[in-house]
């Protein structure tokens, strides 16, 4: 089966953990435990009629006491970039990161995440400030569920569409 | 040691062993430990594939021989859905030799620490929101308190305004009580306003104390005159006390001393009916600090329950809520007091027995100020309210309200002012290039172009002129303070606030009125090519002046017959026919022998010279 290496990428406490728990285990966990170095989870899914193992390294987030290690991405297919919509400050953190893996690793495939829609109300995040980037790009709660599983096989639909591209012959 | 008790000591301290083949796989050394995941390697770790790039690097380098490269941790989950926390160490030596350690409490005690650093930060990123919040509420508040006070000044002005201009018209006495009567509730409006407003200023930390010189006497006595209409109309006394150890003048804020001042008076003044009041100063015998005073206000009214007296300067409290029924009042001026005492590095108390009168104590911090006589010798002259007329300013007045342009043509109705109405910015940008004007009254908020921008193309227009700057007054409803910086940014010379009574209009009309007001010039046009010629022309004939005064002291007619024939011969011809005929009057006078007529001449040439206008 097709394996893909997806990366969980942005500031801490955005919700990164959450996300792959959501999507894997169903479950959502109001305790907030930091990740230390890389969480690795694996789930299989079908998209457009194809099985897929996404493996999900959930990378610790960045903040001021630790930087990502851009090489725990070597050999990922895409990555997700995590913000929290509640903190303006994680989006500009999400873009600087996309520009770090961008330089190191080339492009390769990624969606942004603005996550806590549950807690719209409380958004700091614009609209108009996610639109700006021209990212595809994906509301959540990983609190009630929404959106979590339409962005993970939607980046896992752009995988397998790349894969694809690149196995297609003449390529 | 041996390599086997080598390998015993590892599996003992719960490693799992593997060496590296010279074909780059892997093989475990050893017994395998029981959580060792079934599978090769790389299935069981994936972690490894980022790892390993770099263990082969190290390994590769002679350099770290006997040495170790550590991975970061990892965490990954059993076929029972545990959490299981992992690192890699890489040992270089003769063998390339890969340990795998699976780590519980190390990985937790990092944990636990880099967790309590990240609820510190999430805890002041909670705390930033929180005061980015307050911050968008208290502008939010700001800016609505500066709206209302806006929407509301506005009537105000006319409302107050009108009445005082009724009030000085013919009236019999019925009507005249009737005007009393609205122009004290419209007073009592504007103080419960301006209360509302202040308050919310000292909230958003916008007042700033002023630190300049006073008599302290005399803010004693303008508050005790202010409130002294109210005391005598219910029959009480109303004295002060400035003990003679207190430094007659001070630096500080004389303008809030007197608020505080007015605020407690008015208060002793509402809650007694009988026998009188006192405000009394002496040096704080607590305070060490100089110059620190201490003020008490003593009434002999109802006083104050012994249980409210602490509580009578929170806001919008009063003694008893029937009180507020009884005497009204928004309840804030005590508080504005305090917050003002405060500001001044003082403290303010009560002490009161009910039925026998309240005395409230403040104390106030301030520092004693130069004599009289060196600041009045540096201060810039005080000009008096004076009458306007004669002045005949020429006035341009800008206000969408037809009410508030009523109103100021009524106040400026005897002073021999024109005015020239327009209601919008660019409307009085155009009046204004097109005419001289004395001064401008704007209106901040118009249609079409505001005040403010009418200002700065108006102060533009200016740049590209000669002469004087043309004083523009705000007239706005707008009476934050940050109003009044915007006017002043903008180039107006002066901010006054509606509603505004005729007495302060006409200061500031005076005030700010030049010297030589564009009313009485004259207006010439000269030919463009002898515009180069001209300013040399005039000198001289401003010089001719002197002379001609010299030569009349001297009874030397000669002198001024031949200026004044120069003046017949020349003024006509750069433009100036009045000289002309000015001099050809002096010259027969001076033929004549006749002094008196030859000094009138001279002041009608030295006027027109003063008052002349090249265009």
């Amino acid at each position: 089966m097709l394996k893909k290496k997806i990366c969980m990428v942005g500031q801490f406490g955005v919700g990164k953990t959450s996300l792959v728990r959501r999507f894997v285990d169903s479950i959502f966990d109001e305790r907030y435990l930091t990740t230390i170095g890389v969480k690795i989870d694996r789930k299989d899914v079908s998209v457009d009629g194809k099985s897929l193992t996404l493996m999900l390294w959930d990378l610790a987030g960045e903040d001021d006491l630790a930087q990502l290690n851009v090489s725990h991405l070597r050999g990922a297919s895409g990555y997700i970039l995590v913000a929290d919509g509640c903190r303006a400050s994680t989006l500009e953190k999400a873009a600087e990161l996309q520009q770090r893996i961008t330089q190191t690793l080339g492009p390769i495939p990624f969606v942004l995440v603005v996550n806590k829609a549950d807690l719209r109300d409380q958004w700091e995040v614009q609209s108009s400030q996610v639109a700006q980037y021209g990212w595809p790009t994906f509301e959540t709660s990983a609190k009630a569920g929404s959106g979590v599983e339409e962005m993970f096989l939607g980046l896992a639909a752009i995988l397998i569409r790349s894969h694809a591209a690149s196995e297609a012959p003449g390529q | 040691m041996s390599p086997s008790a080598h390998l015993d000591l590892l599996a003992a301290l719960g490693y799992a062993v593997f060496e590296q083949s010279t074909d780059g796989s892997f093989h475990s050394l050893g017994d395998a430990p029981e959580w060792l995941p079934a599978g090769s390697l790389m299935e069981a770790f994936p972690f490894l594939e980022v790892f390993l790039p770099d263990a082969e690097a190290f390994w590769a380098d002679p350099a770290r021989d006997h040495s170790t490269l550590p991975s970061d941790f990892w965490t990954q989950t059993d076929a029972r859905g545990n959490n299981l926390h992992f690192c890699a160490i890489a040992v270089a030596g003769e063998q390339k030799l890969l340990l795998i350690e699976r780590t519980r409490l190390r990985f937790e005690q990092t944990q636990a620490f880099v967790q309590y650093a990240h609820q510190t930060k999430l805890a002041h990123d909670e705390i930033a929101r929180l005061g980015r919040e307050l911050q968008r509420a208290t502008e939010a508040k700001s800016e609505f308190l500066a709206r209302m006070s806006h929407e509301i000044r506005t009537p105000m002005n006319a409302l107050l305004g009108v009445a005082e201009l009724l009030s000085e018209t013919p009236l019999n006495a019925e009507q005249g009580e009737y005007v009393r009567i609205f122009r004290r509730a419209g007073d009592n409006l504007l103080n419960v306003i301006n209360d509302i407003l202040d308050f919310s200023k000292i909230e958003a930390g916008q007042v700033e104390l002023e630190y300049i010189a006073f008599d302290l006497a005399d803010v004693v006595q303008e508050a005790i005159e202010i409130i002294g209409v109210r005391a005598r109309a219910k029959g009480l006394c109303l004295n002060s006390d400035i003990r003679p150890e207190v430094p007659p003048r001070l630096m500080g804020d004389p303008g809030r001393l007197r608020q505080i001042l007015l605020n407690l008076l008015s208060n002793a003044v509402k809650f007694t009916d009988r026998g009188g009041i006192t405000v009394r100063v002496k040096p704080d015998a607590d305070q060490p600090a100089p110059c620190t005073l201490h003020f008490t206000v003593r009434d002999t009214g109802v006083g104050i329950p012994f249980d409210r007296v602490s509580t009578i300067f929170d806001s919008f409290t009063q003694a008893d809520a029937s009180t507020t029924r009884k005497y009204g009042g928004t309840g804030l001026g005590l508080a504005i007091s305090k917050r003002f005492v405060e500001l001044m590095g003082g403290r303010i108390w009560a002490e009161s027995t009910p039925g026998d009168g309240s005395t409230i104590h403040f104390t106030a911090r301030f520092s004693v100020a130069e004599t009289t006589t060196a600041l009045e010798a540096r201060a810039p002259k005080a000009t008096a309210p004076a009458a306007l007329a004669n002045r005949a300013l020429r006035i341009l007045l800008a206000d969408d309200s037809e009410d508030n342009r009523f109103l100021v043509r009524g106040y400026l109705r005897d002073t021999g002012c024109v005015i020239d109405e327009v209601t919008n910015g660019a409307e009085v940008v155009e009046k204004f290039k097109g005419g001289a004007y004395d001064m401008v009254l704007m209106d901040a908020e118009m249609p079409v172009m505001d005040g403010y921008s009418a200002t700065r193309a108006m102060r533009a227009l200016e740049s590209e002129r000669t002469g004087p700057p043309t004083p523009i007054l705000a007239l706005t409803a707008h009476a934050l303070k940050e109003a009044r910086d915007r006017s002043i940014e903008a180039g107006c010379t002066d901010h006054l606030t509606k509603p505004i009574t005729k007495t302060a209009l006409l200061e500031a009309v005076h005030r700010y009125a030049p010297e030589h007001p564009n009313a009485g010039r004259i207006h010439v046009a000269v030919e463009s090519w002898l515009k180069p010629v001209i300013p040399a022309y005039l000198e001289k004939r401003r010089g001719d002046v002197a002379k001609l005064r010299f030569a009349l002291d001297q009874g030397d007619y000669a002198t001024i017959r031949t200026l004044g024939h120069q003046m017949a011969g020349s003024g006509a011809g750069y433009g100036f026919a009045e000289i002309t005929e000015i001099g050809g009057t002096l010259e027969e006078s001076a033929l004549a022998g006749d002094a008196a007529r030859i000094r009138d001449g001279v002041d009608a040439l030295d006027r027109y010279l003063n008052n002349i206008v090249t265009e």
